[in-house]
């Protein structure tokens, strides 16, 4: 790519990942949330890749510590899940924090948490699959 | 009325795109059009004239907001679109792979 595509994606790509972060933190107080706040902070990702090309052998690694990070965050979401049967009601799902008060930050109890990592592994999947579309491609002009 | 109706003509515009294209991937984009009308339509259906976002508030004294169940419903609908736009670029690559092209006229090994 062209040095003026590189260097506006790097003045923007920072921006986008910050403003997911924003979108997934805030998931229980404005629209948005997990899968929103994930597909952002994956564009910033895909973004930085397509204007910068990418090496075949780094990308297969690429590729599994992004598969990694996906399951390790569907499990964690798991984990919130299936403490709410330890603690309190004794029901899946239960939201055993505190909720503190409506439209603070610190708020929902359980909700922020797995909105963070619903939005973890919205972004690993998304760049597992845009991982291994690059990957074939590379794999056919060998 | 008139947003359904020109949903209804989005709706129109995609299955036109997926009849007379012949590039693949143009059939996908069209398919992906189409889906977003029905999309547009379901958060249209749901949504109430000066609702807010159906989200708790501190201030209470906004009482009215929009229908949060189509809204549920659509994002479980884009993830699933994704999905298959994924699975069908996939067989659309294989596809580039055996025959060399994305002409769907060229593409005839089921033709009889």
């Amino acid at each position: 790519m062209t040095i003026i595509v590189k260097k506006v994606t790097q003045l923007v790509s920072g921006a986008i990942f910050l403003f997911g972060i924003y979108i997934l933190v805030h998931g229980h107080l404005t629209p948005g949330g997990g899968f929103a706040g994930g597909a952002l902070i994956a564009g910033a990702f895909i973004l930085l890749i397509l204007s910068y090309g990418s090496d075949y052998l780094k990308l297969v690694d690429k590729e599994k510590g992004s598969a990694l990070t996906e399951s390790v965050a569907i499990f964690g979401f798991l984990l919130f899940a299936a403490a709410g049967l330890l603690f309190g009601l004794k029901t899946f799902f239960y939201n055993f924090l505190p909720t503190g008060e409506i439209g603070k930050i610190n708020s929902a109890g359980i909700i922020p948490f797995c909105n963070v990592l619903i939005g973890i592994e919205v972004a690993a999947a998304l760049l597992s699959i845009f991982y291994a579309f690059l990957i074939y491609k590379e794999e056919v002009q060998k | 009325m008139t947003l359904y109706i020109l949903c209804f003509i989005l709706l129109m515009v995609g299955l036109w795109g997926v009849l007379t294209r012949r590039n693949l991937i143009k059939i996908i984009i069209a398919l992906s059009v189409m889906q977003y009308s029905i999309n547009l339509f379901f958060i249209l259906i749901g949504y109430i004239k000066g609702g807010a976002a159906p989200i708790l508030r501190s201030d209470a004294a906004l009482t009215t907001y929009v229908d949060p169940l189509p809204q549920a419903m659509i994002l479980t609908v884009i993830v699933i679109g994704l999905a298959t736009t994924a699975l069908l670029l996939s067989i659309a690559i294989k596809l580039y792979k055996k025959h060399n092209t994305f002409d769907v006229n060229q593409i005839n090994l089921l033709k009889g």
